[in-house]
């Protein structure tokens, strides 16, 4: 069975970017445009994996990720989220949400796959 | 009991009560939400605005801000104050026109910070009263007499509003 | 599967990156101290980065890499940004759209390369030391996970892979921190392990498995050559070698250097200094009167610091005339792109420091004034050369301090104002009387006149519904000046003149009845005597004559309604606002005062006479007049106004 990956962005481009990565990589991925959408995809779904940006419209990756922590359905998904260098404040944020891990932009889509081989052991 | 000017009635706490500074100015008791007062002063020299409202005649140095002086008289059909020195001053800060801002009142006695109840509070009688009915909120039934309570908001509120007008 | 093409994607979200760095790097060559834009450009160089490296623009990302970094240093005060960096980007910004494009020559950008590196040299990039440490004899680790690490998706089991991956272990378990049944929750973690390495491994390898969770953990890591008891940190930083860190005092005064204050954190601060200053007064009052020599003293030692203090203050809402004169490079940058004339704007004493809030009232009346000299004033390229002139218009900006004034001039070299037609217009507005007789800055100074525009027809650059007498009014309500010099053929020159602050003035104190008021000394011109005899036969005009001239005079007295008896020897004090004067009658000159204005209260936003207030050295206020509005009283003569102030004091 293949792992199924949602991926938070209000960016096409890099969402379009994620998905080429790990569809080529063998994964299942579903997107979302921003926390609100992210939110609603994952109680459709049981995914395998989030990765999410945390700078998005209508609801921020940060959010996202302590509505999801609050749900027992989610506990033990791996959530992976995008961050800057500069960021080191809100990596400890996102951490205290809940996050399990991160990867920090710019990356090349191996690092990505590399992460979720890392996070999915698969 | 339905009140005709909503902005400025009175804003009751839970148990119905009013904290109000209670203040003499002529013959009348009058009463102001204790909230609004900021300090009350004794004597400072006043300095008179030539051509402004008497509602708002003279300016005083209020901590270093100029801050105007109100007398109240006018406006409850008692002769505007002549001496130069009011013996206490009331600083309030209302909200006028864009912003906060402190004012002065004139008081000849300040008398105490004291609650009122709403059942003790009438709105002003449709007659027979000596002074404009909307510069009243409320009359308070005391053992003694009764105690005003005005709307200051709306007198300042006018006054700011009516820019290079006179209503004299 | 979108069929729509990422790269596509890309080059737009690239061309918009690259748009934005472009107008950050504009603003940022007029403000070169706005952290604000550095980390703007910063960001969006540092995405442009990312994506370039995630979409196969590798050139680019490698380009972008070493702008990047050049900003991060300016960023981090490690550089300071220069005229130059801001070219150097600008121009390695359309090497950019070239590189997303792909057709960029690679010599261009070694050039540019080059440049930059010229451009930050001061303190060259030195590589951070991150030295490899190889536990060739193995490794002992200790470590245990959060307790809510698997809760936050972070698997044990997948770490252990890990590790085992890493090379040949052993890995034990620890289950003594494993709490009762009834304390245990099932996604807690509550296991620990110790892991031996046998081979070659390295410190780094081993910290990687545990990236996402090293900051949170319970983690020892020790060489196993090393005595058994010896425990190292978890994390082992690598030796300082960048020179930022090497020296991080002198990044820190970089950084202090400048410090935003919110304006009105300063306006408190004037209030308390303004009280300052008065109780101070009164405290040297008391000490002259019956203090000893001890209390004078320190009295004294507390008026000089006290005046210190507000002069300190007021040089704190000084800002340079920069960044106001920076945000018109674009302007005309704009309107020779709308009129298709070369124009060169030339900024002059940007250093030159005014109050704030005169650096904000200024920017529309300025630009108003260069709009007027690059759409009227000059030529078109045709013309000019026609003319004998280079083929550019230039419009002059400069600024210098004069006293307690700055001079803001605007010239111009185009064709100069066009007498003959400033002269008809005003005749066929009814501004003067045909043929009338006018000296040359009174027939220039009609360009000011309220409706005036000597445009022959509207265009869409100045037809704003703006004209020159808004200016004039603004410059005016700055208490400025506003004079205009004008030569056919070779240009014009606009002059302002303004008080440095808004915030204090000099004023002259006079006393009317038994009030206080303060004269803006700027607007007096002279001060003369009326005996009461002069004043009883003047009683019926409302004119005096001064040096053969007419001047119309208020009693203030009157104005006031103080109804008191006039001193036997009143005063008249001369004010002007330019070209018109009006004689003010006071009862007595105190003498000079610095006056720190205060606003006046919204309750008397209807009393016209008075610009504002102050408090004096006794503690009294007094009121500022306001000398436009008396002057036009003065003018007019407005009866049912001066009823009005009689009947309301």
């Amino acid at each position: 069975m293949t792992a199924t990956i949602l991926t938070v962005d209000d960016s096409p481009s890099l969402r379009m970017a994620i998905r080429i990565a790990l569809t080529n990589a063998g994964y299942t991925v579903a997107e979302a445009g921003d926390g609100v959408e992210g939110l609603a995809q994952a109680a459709a779904t049981r995914f395998d994996l989030i990765v999410t940006d945390l700078n998005m419209p209508n609801m921020d990756g940060l959010t996202m990720i302590r509505e999801l922590r609050k749900q027992p359905a989610q506990a033990g998904v791996p959530i992976i989220f995008l961050t800057t260098e500069s960021d080191a404040g809100m990596k400890a944020q996102a951490k205290a949400a809940g996050a399990t891990g991160w990867l920090v932009k710019p990356f090349v889509p191996d690092q990505l796959v590399k992460i979720a081989r890392k996070v999915l052991g698969r | 009991m339905t009140h005709p000017s909503s902005p400025s009635s009175i804003a009751w706490n839970a148990d119905g009560e009013l904290q109000a500074l209670t203040f003499v100015m002529g013959t009348e008791t009058f009463a102001i939400e204790a909230e609004f007062v900021h300090e009350i002063l004794d004597l400072l020299p006043t300095t008179v605005v030539p051509g402004a409202d008497p509602l708002v005649g003279h300016l005083i140095n209020f901590r270093g801000r100029v801050i105007p002086l109100a007398d109240l008289k006018p406006a409850f059909a008692m002769e505007a104050a002549t001496d130069t020195s009011p013996s206490r001053i009331i600083v309030v800060e209302l909200s006028i026109g864009d912003g906060n801002h402190y004012v002065g009142l004139r008081a000849d006695a300040v008398d105490e910070v004291a609650t009122i109840h709403v059942d003790t509070v009438e709105p002003p009688p449709q007659i027979g009263m000596r002074w404009p009915r909307d510069h009243v909120r409320g009359l308070v039934r005391r053992g003694d007499g009764i105690v005003v309570i005005p709307d200051i908001a709306i007198l300042f509120e006018r006054l700011a509003t009516r820019a290079g007008r006179s209503v004299h | 599967m979108s069929a729509v093409d990422p790269v596509a994607i890309f080059r737009v979200e690239a061309g918009e990156l690259l748009d934005q760095v472009e107008q950050d790097l504009l603003d940022l060559g007029h403000r070169l101290t706005d952290a604000a834009l550095v980390d703007a450009v910063f960001r969006s160089l540092h995405t442009l980065k990312g994506s370039g490296a995630m979409f196969g623009f590798d050139a680019l990302a490698a380009f972008t890499h070493h702008c990047e970094t050049a900003f991060d240093r300016v960023r981090k005060g490690l550089a300071p940004a220069t005229a130059e960096l801001v070219a150097v980007i600008l121009s390695a910004q359309d090497h950019m759209r070239a590189l997303v494009d792909g057709d960029a020559p690679r010599a261009d950008g070694d050039a540019i390369l080059a440049r930059l590196e010229a451009a930050i040299a001061d303190g060259a990039d030195l590589p951070v030391g991150a030295p490899v440490v190889a536990g060739g004899g193995g490794w002992r680790l200790s470590f245990a996970l959060p307790v809510d690490a698997m809760a936050n998706g972070t698997n044990p089991l997948m770490l252990l892979d890990e590790l085992r991956e890493l090379g040949p272990c052993t890995i034990v378990a620890r289950t003594d921190t494993i709490p009762p049944l009834d304390d245990l929750t099932p996604t807690d973690c509550h296991i620990g392990w110790d892991v031996t390495f046998a081979g070659a491994v390295t410190r780094e390898a081993i910290e990687d498995v545990f990236i996402f969770v090293m900051d949170d953990m319970e983690m020892t890591l020790a060489p196993l050559d090393a005595a058994a008891d010896e425990v190292t940190p978890d994390v082992d930083l690598p030796p300082v070698t960048d020179v930022a860190r090497a020296d991080p005092v002198s990044v820190a005064a970089k950084a202090g250097e400048s410090v935003r204050v919110p304006a009105e954190r300063l306006d408190t601060l004037m209030d308390r200094v303004g009280e300052l200053v008065i109780a101070q007064s009164r405290l040297s009052q008391l000490a002259g009167q019956d203090g000893g020599l001890a209390l004078r003293s320190v009295s004294e030692e507390i008026e000089r610091l006290a005046g210190e203090l507000r002069d300190t203050m007021m040089v704190l809402r000084m800002v340079p005339v920069a960044t106001l004169f920076g945000r018109f490079r674009r302007l005309v940058h704009d309107l020779a792109r709308d009129t298709g004339k070369a124009i060169e704007l030339v900024t002059e004493g940007e250093t030159t420091e005014v109050d704030k809030t005169v650096v904000e009232r200024l920017f529309d009346p300025l630009v108003h004034l260069i709009r007027n000299s690059c759409d009227h004033g000059l030529e078109t390229a045709d013309q000019r050369l026609a003319a004998g002139k280079p083929e550019a218009g230039m419009v002059r900006l400069s600024a210098h301090q004069a006293g307690g004034e700055v001079v803001i001039t605007i010239r111009d070299d185009g064709r100069g104002i066009d007498r003959t037609r400033v002269r008809a217009k005003a005749e066929a507005n009814g501004l003067i009387e045909p043929g009338a007789v006018l000296g040359d800055q009174e027939l220039l100074q009609l360009i000011f006149a309220p409706g005036f525009s000597t445009a022959a027809q509207v265009t869409n650059l100045s037809g704003r519904g703006v004209g020159m007498d808004v200016v004039k009014r603004t410059i005016e309500s700055l208490r400025g000046t506003i004079d205009v010099a004008s030569i056919d053929g070779e240009g014009s020159t606009i002059t302002l003149r303004i008080p440095l602050t808004l915030a204090i003035i000099e004023g002259l104190l006079v006393r009317v009845g038994e009030g206080r008021y303060v004269v803006p000394l700027a607007s007096v011109e002279e001060c003369l005597e009326l005996s009461l005899e002069e004043d009883l036969r003047s009683r019926a005009r409302s004119l005096i004559t001064l040096r053969d001239q007419l001047v119309p005079f208020l009693r203030l007295r009157d104005l006031f309604a103080t109804g008191t008896r006039p001193d036997p020897w009143q005063k008249i004090v001369v004010v002007s606002t330019g070209a018109e004067r009006v004689g003010l009658v006071v009862d007595q000159i105190i003498g000079n005062h610095q006056t720190v204005i205060k606003a006046m209260s919204p309750l008397h936003r209807d009393v016209a006479s008075f610009s504002g207030a102050t408090i004096m050295g006794d503690g009294g206020v007094a009121l500022i007049l306001d000398i436009a509005q008396l002057v036009a009283t003065g003018q007019s003569r407005d009866q049912s106004r001066e009823e009005r102030l009689r009947a309301a004091g």
